[in-house]
């Protein structure tokens, strides 16, 4: 379970502070696959950061089971990051210098996970494991990025638009990976994206807006990657 | 205007390399043209045969010393540019996109040829500062008729009109040869990776040993600054002891100094560049749960043995020379010293130079520390 409770978090300095997040808090059920809708400048993003440990919030307190990872110094969040957290980017932040396999390692090295092969193949990468970055396309860049993700068996995976980059095509096809691979491991999903139709794959929708979180609720039934409109 | 005044700043390492050379040549060339206009006035033959020796000692530190240093500054000049290309690809990109010829855009790197003027210029006047103290060493041996420092116009040309043109013409070439990429692969930022096809199964490596591998077979030609900067650290502290007792105290104190400012310089430029250049990687690295000193080991560790290697490459250069210097320029000359290697010396040397190194690398690690990943991943 994650509780979050009343996020405050702004930029800038005091004769020009910009409050991105204006007080939110959410409760987030273990293995829930939850999608964060919004507008571009809604503050999903920066929410996004926030729960993942990736920057502290000016206030409120964000706990995972009994630890609260604003009060965790930065070597402790780097641990617990380590021990629980995956990402996925829009921008899929390969390393340009190490093939899939590498970069796949790179995460499963950090769960001492031997089996990282099996992950590579799972996300239908097994002939191009030897490959550069530059060398694919975008959605196998973004499914080796899945795979990366998911070889250091997080317990929360966090997604950031993830099919933002891509074609409906491929936006499907790297969706039913994640949502398969969700299934099969039973890991929280927190997706953010500004695409309504993806909200219908999860089973929580939190709608936001300016800083807040306008709307949540939930999804009795749940449609796969195709199902949905784009 | 492409490349701006902001970014030939950053060419402060051929600047300074630059200036070194030419501090070595304004000294030992000047000196040694004033010196053959008094070749008919030496009657003695102890006289003609240091004559003989001061040439010989002019020639070689001039070829060995200058001429490495140019090339070191080639190689730095390149890297440059080729860093300059990649990092300004896109901007470059749009540029021939829109119709820009390579060649057009590449005359602009011109300006890359300033640093290597500037660092001339600043090397000729300083070495034509210290030449008087020089001259007035060499006269105090009262072997030569008193010499007076004399302005040579055609060397102060060759000494900076023609490395400076020389330089800005090979930037121009350079970045024309890297600007013919296709243009999408420019705006892209496509770097060239290819996979290659092993000749053997390799081995499964851990993710960090591989990071730190690739990180050096990616930059090389900072393998190569590494490795000079302890060159010269080896070289050039050694040699200045030795030339306390072969030479003077005040060349001593002349090649320490150019010795240590030299590898600083390229020191603290090649760790930049590497941290620099892998910011992105250590952020991803530092999102997944990574420690900093995880960073800094696969990225700055790798180094480490190549600057040994440097260092040892250092100690046999110096040692070489001037057992050279001492055995043959100098075997006529009856008063020099007999010169042996000072092991106690290597050893401090080497003490020194590894607590010079790891404070510096850690200087570089508390720097990896600061960077802030959400400012990376918002580029």
């Amino acid at each position: 379970m994650i509780a979050i409770s009343d996020i405050v978090k702004s930029y800038g300095n005091a004769g020009n502070k910009n409050q991105v997040l204006k007080g939110i808090s959410l409760q987030i059920t273990d293995g829930d696959f939850v999608v964060i809708l919004g507008a571009s400048g809604s503050g999903k993003s920066t929410f996004l950061n926030v729960i993942s440990g990736l920057e502290r919030p000016d206030s409120g307190s964000v706990v995972y089971g009994t630890n609260d990872i604003t009060k965790l110094s930065d070597e402790k969040l780097t641990q617990f990051r380590k021990d629980n957290i995956g990402f996925i980017f829009q921008q899929y932040y390969l390393l340009p210098n190490m093939t899939v396999e590498k970069n796949v390692r790179m995460g499963a090295d950090l769960a001492g996970n031997r089996e990282y092969r099996e992950m590579i193949n799972a996300v239908g990468l097994e002939n191009k494991k030897g490959k550069y970055p530059s060398e694919l396309s975008g959605g196998e860049q973004q499914r080796a990025s899945v795979a990366r993700a998911l070889a250091k068996k997080p317990k929360v995976l966090f997604l950031d638009e993830p099919t933002g980059a891509l074609d409906e095509q491929t936006g499907r096809q790297v969706l039913d990976y994640i949502c398969r691979l969700h299934k099969e491991y039973g890991f929280t999903i927190v997706m953010v994206t500004h695409n309504q139709n993806i909200a219908e794959m999860a089973n929580t929708v939190v709608k936001m807006n300016s800083g807040k979180i306008s709307e949540v609720s939930a999804n009795e039934k749940q449609k796969t990657a195709y199902e949905i409109g784009w | 205007m492409i490349v701006g005044m902001k970014d030939t700043v950053k060419l402060i390492g051929i600047l300074v390399i630059a200036g070194c050379a030419v501090f070595v040549w304004t000294l030992f060339l000047n000196y040694n043209i004033d010196l053959a206009a008094m070749k008919d006035e030496i009657t003695t033959q102890a006289g003609m045969a240091m004559y003989q020796a001061q040439v010989s000692t002019g020639k070689v530190v001039a070829a060995v010393s200058g001429g490495c240093l140019v090339l070191t500054s080639v190689v730095m000049l390149l890297f440059y540019i080729k860093n300059y290309i990649d990092t300004h690809s896109k901007e470059l990109g749009i540029l021939k996109a829109l119709g820009y010829s390579g060649l057009k855009i590449a005359k602009h790197f011109w300006v890359f040829g300033l640093s290597v003027f500037v660092g001339c210029v600043l090397g000729y006047v300083s070495a034509f500062c210290y030449l008087p103290s020089f001259y007035e060493l060499q006269n105090a041996e009262h072997l030569f008729p008193e010499i007076k420092v004399q302005f040579h116009l055609f060397l102060a040309f060759l000494l900076i009109g023609i490395p400076a043109i020389g330089f800005s013409v090979l930037a121009v070439l350079y970045a024309f040869l890297r600007l013919r990429h296709p243009v999408l692969d420019l705006l892209k930022e496509k770097r060239e990776y290819r996979t290659k096809v092993p000749r053997r199964e390799t081995k499964d490596k851990p993710f960090l040993k591989d990071l730190a591998g690739s990180t050096i077979r990616e930059r090389k030609t900072l393998v190569f600054f590494v490795a000079f900067s302890a060159f010269c650290f080896s070289a050039m502290v050694q040699m200045s002891m030795s030339m306390k007792d072969l030479s003077s105290k005040t060349m001593a104190v002349m090649v320490i100094t150019i010795g240590l400012v030299l590898a600083f310089t390229t020191l603290f430029l090649s760790l930049s560049s590497v941290v620099k250049g892998n910011t992105k990687t250590i952020a991803m690295m530092r999102v997944f749960g990574y420690k900093y000193s995880d960073c800094s080991r696969a990225v700055l560790g790798g180094y480490r043995l190549f600057s040994y290697i440097g260092f040892v490459i250092g100690t046999v250069y110096q040692y070489a020379l001037l057992k050279i210097m001492v055995t043959i320029v100098f075997a006529d000359v009856g008063s020099v010293p007999e010169y042996n290697f000072d092991f106690k010396m290597c050893a401090v040397t080497f003490v020194l130079f590894i607590l010079t190194y790891e404070i510096v690398m850690y200087g570089y690690s508390q720097r990896i520390k600061r960077l802030s990943i959400k400012s990376v991943m918002l580029e």
